[in-house]
């Protein structure tokens, strides 16, 4: 019977990159240095209307948005895709306004109320 | 007329039945055993094989037969084996008969529809990828499913097929006679539905044709429905010919509202636009039939709209925002205050109608009015039982005896007429009238022509009086045009007396009617409005400020009837009588736009369901009313549809009981509230409004904007012309 | 003999229904119950008429078939004093004075007297049968209109609207001989309790209308008809009615249809005309030759008229010989005389000697025709003309030698047909053009031969699967043509074909 007791039960799972936590660090930092070191070069070569100071801001932002992350797949992950991110840009396949997306500058606000959505015309 | 011929044609055993059912329940027939496919099924004697087949979910193929029509046999798609019978049957007019075996899959069945289907596609053209009954044709798909895998019509190469010239048969009913398998449907419904003997056959054999023997047009308010009983694509829609496939179009299930009938429709839609309108079966309002203004009428949807919010520059309407216009008209609201008048139309949904009036509630204005005049004396307006139509529609079914007090059901409600000329035809119903001389679908005894007839059939001094007393089940439908005489009070009351007594010992039965004409009346009714419309320019020293019209363009108040410093607001979705009058319009949606609540005359809720949107900067209209309430400072306390519905209910529950007909009461009350009134009767005679099929085409906004309706009236004045025509009222 | 349960089969040409009679014979020997069954099967078959069901009677009506077996007597020629017809040529005066030297109108008065019951007896006895080609026994049919009235008036219907091409003997009556005629609707009006009978005349037939209706005033005004008919007490009136000219009006139910005023064009059955007919009452449709010989019957009794022929298919009839012969004629003769001494006696033979005979026709147009060889022995009467793959219908009797086309002959049929067809139902109005279209190139031979088996499959397709039996009278010609006269079809599409290559070699 007592075999039958539930026991704690410890799941491995098949990591993505990293085998432990400091490995994963690593790797975000990393893609942090490059992103960090490139964005003079997508400033300049895809006319972005924002300094670097500013793009170095939201670089930050970015990863700031991330740092409870305690899943090393998710963090593996997250890195593999900023790397993607970091690749298409560079090789100037995400042109200027999908560069401008992570600003969410064009983005509008949904209206709330009765009379805004009257006016818009919504639903 | 047909009327005899019909009911003999009916199989007696049909008839016996019929009559076994109408004399009492106590003596039921005994049910007939029979086997379809060895399956069992007990069944009433006079059944036909094909509705017994129906019963155990065996469909039968069929292109003559529909449920609706007499059954003509000819197209001989329905045969059926049944044993020890050495010949298929027609299962679609052969009665069964105990212990039959029928088998609706045997190779002797399959081999007879294997045959029809050849026979028919023998001379049917090889069109359809042309022919706009493509997707929901009937000889298509029964075609794929009961006919051969093959062609072996070899005579295509030596002589090829029949051609038959088309035929005009007016604006709405495009012809390919070439396609026609001789189904008779249309023949059928034009003599026994519509009343109008014009369709029939001419030839022989193989040159059997069907057309209207001489050269005219089918003219009749019901004349779309033929398109729908074609099973191939002889009778198509004109107006939507070449347009869409069936498969391409989204549906909505709707209501219609250019009559007070509130017919159930689908409307198909594509890419934003109505594409057609079709009707949708409900056995208490419309059965499957639908009327030509409401089949036709939508492509009024898209002309002559009001997409723009507007106001009135220098004596010119122009266009503004949103914002600049409920700004101009709650400015001008708030000052008017309680001096606010608000007039709503035909069109008017019951959401827009409750928002309305709580608004101008809240303004300290009671000047809420219905376009529809109505008399105000007695109790006339608070008590339901007489302002609807009591015995509802299927009513008219179980009658035997209608009497029609200035209405032309006809073309006020063509479908009501339907019902009525269906009774007349399969019930024996009497049916008498009161008011002028009329061309409607069936006979009837004319008693007279104005109110002097009320007086004495309220007296009893009339002889129809005794025939009235007589009958078992008498109705009588009040035209709601003749209450908007000066003495519509005496006339409502004169008809509750006599439906009163009437109504007497009739176990429940109702005998007032009323036949409302818009589809807005009774639920503004329900809600409250008030119907004596003029009575804002009587009160002399102080006419309204600000006039709200809601879709009100049968043009009740003219602007010369007002000081030129009121203001008009005129919210609606056509550049009609009313925008012209207007100095802000606020452009609103129509009934295919919008989800709305109609009240039908019977006093059924129905709901309409958003198909498109409205076109521009328009917007559903009790939104409209909302917005301009929270910027009048008067704020509407419902945001959602589903909250302006619960006020709905706190007001009237009976308007958001969907699909349900409140039934009315205190019938004796009202009948004593009223009836001061009855000795104001009038002396001029009845007349009506809609009395020949030109006027029936073009009665509110959205018909008097489409084409379709333009062309209809034309082709009614090209007939007249004709030389076959015959004056036909009176 | 269940036949009871069939109720009235419609006296026009159309009727003759080989199935139907056949049935008819397998019934014998079964019990009544399951005569009943398969009679009720039988109501379905369209021609018959659902009726109330009498045992009684059917028992009665086996016990008179159950005798049938064939006798070796010799049938025909009939004498001259048993002809009942004897104006038959118009060489006696056809007005009332000539008719009541020739022994019409006699004792009329005592035989409506005698009432429905005995004349239906009698003409029960005397075992006629339709001679509108379907054959059905009319003393049942009368039986089945004389049931209690439910108020509404009976009609008497009799079709004369002969158009079956090769019919040719009502005519013969009408101009002729017209009093037989109208004493005959007197005599089956009182059978079934009628209150007047219409006589629907052929639109064609301008001389015979005109005689008839100086044969109906004539016997109202010697007060035989109208108001106290023949002093019987019993008012009957006689109306006639002129087509124009359609052949479908022949099918009762189209002949009720056209009375009535609208197109000609068949009902749906049931509900039969027997229940619901001529403005929506009970109504009787018979042929004229059968109505004409009623009062006969009656005077010289059933057995009289039933010593003619063979059992079941007793009494004298009109022959109408026509085609390929060398003295063409109509001729009342015993029922079951051989169809080569009807030839030879009566219309000189076949031209050219018997041997050059090709095929007849037996029994009007829509019947199928029969080779020679079956010629040679077969007798004109309605069961042994179903033995043979035909049907006695009119017993019009067309002859064809070998000079004939036969493929042409029948084409020509498929033509009247095709222009003929009411066009209501499917199968036969595009079932007959489309045989029409095929018979055309057959006769050109421009076709392959696996459209003979297509054009079999057509007609079968056609036949009894139609509201009225036209479809099956225009299917059994193309039907007797192939399945007598394949070879000669093949034949054809091979010469055809084979001039067609040289024609092509050449160019």
């Amino acid at each position: 019977m007592t075999s039958k007791l539930a026991k704690p039960v410890v799941r491995q799972v098949k990591p993505l990159l990293s085998l432990d936590k400091e490995e994963a660090r690593k790797r975000a930092l990393n893609l942090y240095k490059a992103w960090y070191r490139q964005i003079p070069y997508i400033v300049r070569d895809s006319y972005l209307p924002k300094s670097v100071e500013q793009c170095r801001a939201k670089l930050r932002e970015e990863f700031e948005k991330h740092r409870n992350l305690t899943d090393i797949r998710v963090i593996d992950m997250l890195v593999i895709k900023g790397q993607m991110e970091l690749k298409s840009c560079a090789n100037k396949w995400s042109q200027s306004c999908h560069i401008m997306n992570f600003f969410k500058e064009s983005y509008e606000q949904k209206p709330k109320d009765f009379l805004s959505k009257f006016m818009d015309g919504r639903p | 007329m047909l009327r005899t011929p019909l009911h003999r044609a009916l199989l007696p055993c049909v008839r016996e039945a019929l009559s076994v059912s109408r004399a009492s329940a106590s003596t039921a027939p005994e049910k007939i055993e029979v086997f379809i496919d060895d399956k069992r099924v007990l069944v009433e004697p006079g059944t036909t094989v094909l509705q017994a087949a129906a019963l155990v979910g065996v469909e039968i193929p069929r292109f003559c037969y529909h449920e609706r029509l007499a059954v003509a046999g000819n197209c001989r798609m329905c045969l059926v084996e049944v044993e020890k019978s050495p010949k298929p049957v027609a299962a679609c007019a052969m009665p069964v008969m105990k212990g039959w075996r029928v088998k609706t899959n045997s190779e002797m069945t399959k081999k007879a529809r294997e045959g029809v289907m050849e026979f028919l596609l023998v001379n049917h053209p090889l069109d359809c990828p042309i022919c706009d009954q493509g997707g929901e044709c009937d000889l298509q798909d029964q075609s794929m499913a009961f006919g051969s895998d093959r062609s072996r019509f070899t005579d295509i190469d030596h002589s090829g097929k029949r051609a038959v010239e088309d035929k005009d048969i007016g604006p709405l009913v495009k012809t390919i006679m070439t396609r026609c398998i001789h189904c008779t449907r249309c023949i059928r419904f034009a003599s026994e539905v519509a009343g109008i003997d014009d369709l029939g056959t001419t030839g022989r054999g193989n040159d059997m044709q069907v057309g209207t023997y001489v050269e005219k047009m089918f003219l009749s308010e019901l004349s779309g429905n033929i398109i729908d009983l074609c099973p191939v694509g002889a009778l198509t829609s004109k107006p939507y010919s070449f347009t869409a496939r069936p498969w391409e179009t989204r549906k909505t299930e709707s209501v219609d509202v250019h009559d007070a009938i509130g017919s159930n429709i689908v409307v198909s839609t594509r890419t934003g636009e109505v594409l057609r309108i079709l009707p949708r079966v409900n056995e208490e309002v419309n059965e499957e039939w639908l009327s030509d203004k409401s089949r036709f009428a939508y492509d009024g949807l898209r002309r002559q709209r009001l997409i723009s919010p507007m106001l009135k520059v220098g004596g010119q309407l122009a266009p503004v925002d949103w914002e600049d216009a409920l700004v101009s008209c709650a400015r001008a609201l708030v000052e008017a205050g309680p001096h606010s008048a608000a007039i709503v139309g035909g069109l008017a949904d019951a959401e827009s109608l409750i928002a309305l009036k709580d608004l101008f509630n809240r303004l300290g204005s009671e000047q809420l009015f219905t376009e529809e005049q109505f008399p105000v004396d007695g109790a006339a307006t608070d008590l339901r039982s007489s302002y609807i139509l009591n015995n509802k529609i299927t009513g008219v079914e179980e009658a035997d005896l209608i009497l029609l007090v200035g209405t032309n059901p006809r073309f006020e409600a063509p479908l009501l007429n339907a019902r009525i000329r269906k009774s007349y035809v399969h019930n024996e119903l009497d049916i008498a009238l009161i008011g002028p001389q009329l061309n409607l679908t069936y006979d009837y005894t004319h008693v007279g022509e104005g109110p002097d007839v009320l007086k004495q059939l309220v007296s009893e001094s009339h002889p129809f009086a005794r025939k009235l007393k007589a009958a078992k089940k008498p109705m009588i439908i009040l035209g709601a045009q003749q209450l908007k005489r000066p003495d519509g009070a005496a006339i409502l009351a004169s008809v509750q007396q006599i439906s009163q007594k009437l109504g007497k010992n009739k176990d429940g039965w109702k005998v007032l009617n009323v036949l409302q004409q818009t589809a807005s009346q009774v639920a503004a009714l329900d809600l409250g409005y008030k119907t004596n419309a003029r009575s804002i320019l009587e009160n002399g020293s102080n006419p309204p400020k600000v006039l709200f019209l809601l879709g009100a363009d049968e043009g009740v108040i003219q602007r010369s009837d007002l000081p030129a410093s009121t203001y008009v607001i005129y919210q609606g979705h056509h550049g009609d009588v009313g925008a012209s009058m207007a100095d802000a319009v606020l452009p609103g949606a129509t009934y295919t736009e919008k989800q709305g609540t109609y009240v039908n005359t019977e006093g059924r809720a129905q709901q309409t369901l958003v198909a498109v949107t409205p076109p521009g900067m328009a917007r559903e209209d009790w939104k409209i009313i909302r917005a301009l309430s929270e910027v009048s400072g008067y704020k509407l306390d419902f945001d959602t549809l589903a909250e302006v519905r619960l006020r709905l209910e706190q007001v009237a529950p009976n308007l958001v009981k969907y699909d349900e007909v409140e039934e009315a009461n205190f019938f004796k009350e009202a009948s004593e509230l009223n009836k001061d009134a009855s000795a104001k009767l009038g002396n001029e005679s009845f007349d009506v409004k809609l009395k020949n099929l030109e006027d029936f085409y073009m009665t509110n906004s959205i018909s008097r904007a489409s084409e379709t309706m333009a062309k209809c009236v034309q082709a009614v004045m090209k007939q007249k012309q004709s030389k076959y025509y015959e004056a036909q009222s009176a | 003999m269940s036949s009871v349960h069939f109720g009235i089969i419609p006296s026009s040409r159309f009727a003759s229904l080989p199935q139907f009679v056949s049935c008819f014979e397998n019934f014998q020997g079964q019990t009544p119950d399951e005569n009943m069954a398969s009679a009720l099967s039988l109501c379905r078959i369209g021609h018959l008429q659902k009726v109330n069901l009498c045992p009684v009677l059917s028992t009665i009506q086996v016990r008179n078939n159950a005798d049938a077996a064939p006798t070796s007597k010799t049938y025909g020629p009939l004498s001259d004093s048993d002809r009942i017809f004897t104006n038959l040529y118009g060489r006696h005066d056809w007005r009332l004075k000539g008719a009541l030297k020739r022994g019409d109108w006699y004792k009329t008065k005592e035989i409506v007297l005698k009432g429905a019951d005995w004349i239906i007896n009698e003409v029960k006895a005397s075992g006629l049968r339709g001679r509108g080609g379907a054959g059905f026994p009319s003393g049942l049919k009368w039986s089945f209109m004389n049931k209690p009235s439910d108020g509404r008036p009976k009609y008497l219907c009799v079709n004369a609207d002969e158009g079956e091409p090769g019919t040719c003997k009502d005519r013969e009556i009408m101009r002729h001989d017209p009093h037989k005629l109208v004493e005959g609707c007197l005599v089956a009006g009182k059978a079934m309790g009628a209150q007047a009978a219409y006589i629907y005349i052929r639109g064609e037939f301008y001389n015979e209308a005109s005689n008839m209706q100086v044969a109906i005033s004539e016997a109202y005004q010697a007060g035989l008809i109208g108001k106290n008919a023949c002093g019987t007490g019993y008012d009957f009136d006689i109306y006639m009615h002129r087509g124009a000219g359609a052949y479908i009006c022949g099918e009762e139910t189209a002949l009720i249809e056209s009375i009535e005023g609208k197109q000609g064009k068949p009902r749906l059955k049931p509900p039969f005309p027997a229940d619901v007919g001529l403005f929506g009452c009970p109504t009787t449709v018979t042929n004229v030759e059968t109505v004409a010989v009623a009062p006969t019957i009656c005077r010289r009794g059933g057995a009289w008229f039933a010593s003619f022929g063979r059992p079941r298919n007793t009494g004298t009839k009109l022959f109408n010989i026509s085609g390929h012969v060398n003295n063409p004629c109509t001729v009342e003769e015993e029922m079951s005389v051989p169809l080569r001494e009807l030839i030879e006696r009566h219309a000189g033979g076949v031209r050219g000697g018997w041997d050059n005979l090709l095929f007849v026709i037996p029994g009007g147009s829509s019947t199928p025709l029969i080779p020679k060889h079956v010629c040679d022995d077969v007798m004109m009467d309605f069961d042994a003309l179903i033995a043979a793959e035909t049907s006695f219908g009119t017993a019009a009797v067309i002859v064809m030698d070998k000079s004939t086309d036969i493929i042409k002959a029948i084409a020509r049929l498929i033509v009247f047909y095709k222009h003929e067809s009411c066009g209501q139902c499917t199968p036969c109005r595009e079932g007959i053009s489309w045989m029409h279209k095929m018979m055309q190139r057959f006769v050109k031979g421009d076709a392959k031969p696996a459209e003979i088996d297509m054009l079999w499959e057509i007609s079968k397709q056609i036949e009894g699967h139609t509201i009225c039996a036209l479809g099956d009278g225009a299917a059994w010609p193309v039907q007797g043509l192939i399945r007598h006269f394949r070879p000669e079809i093949e034949n054809r599409m091979k010469q055809y074909a084979n001039c067609q290559e040289a024609v092509a070699a050449k160019n």
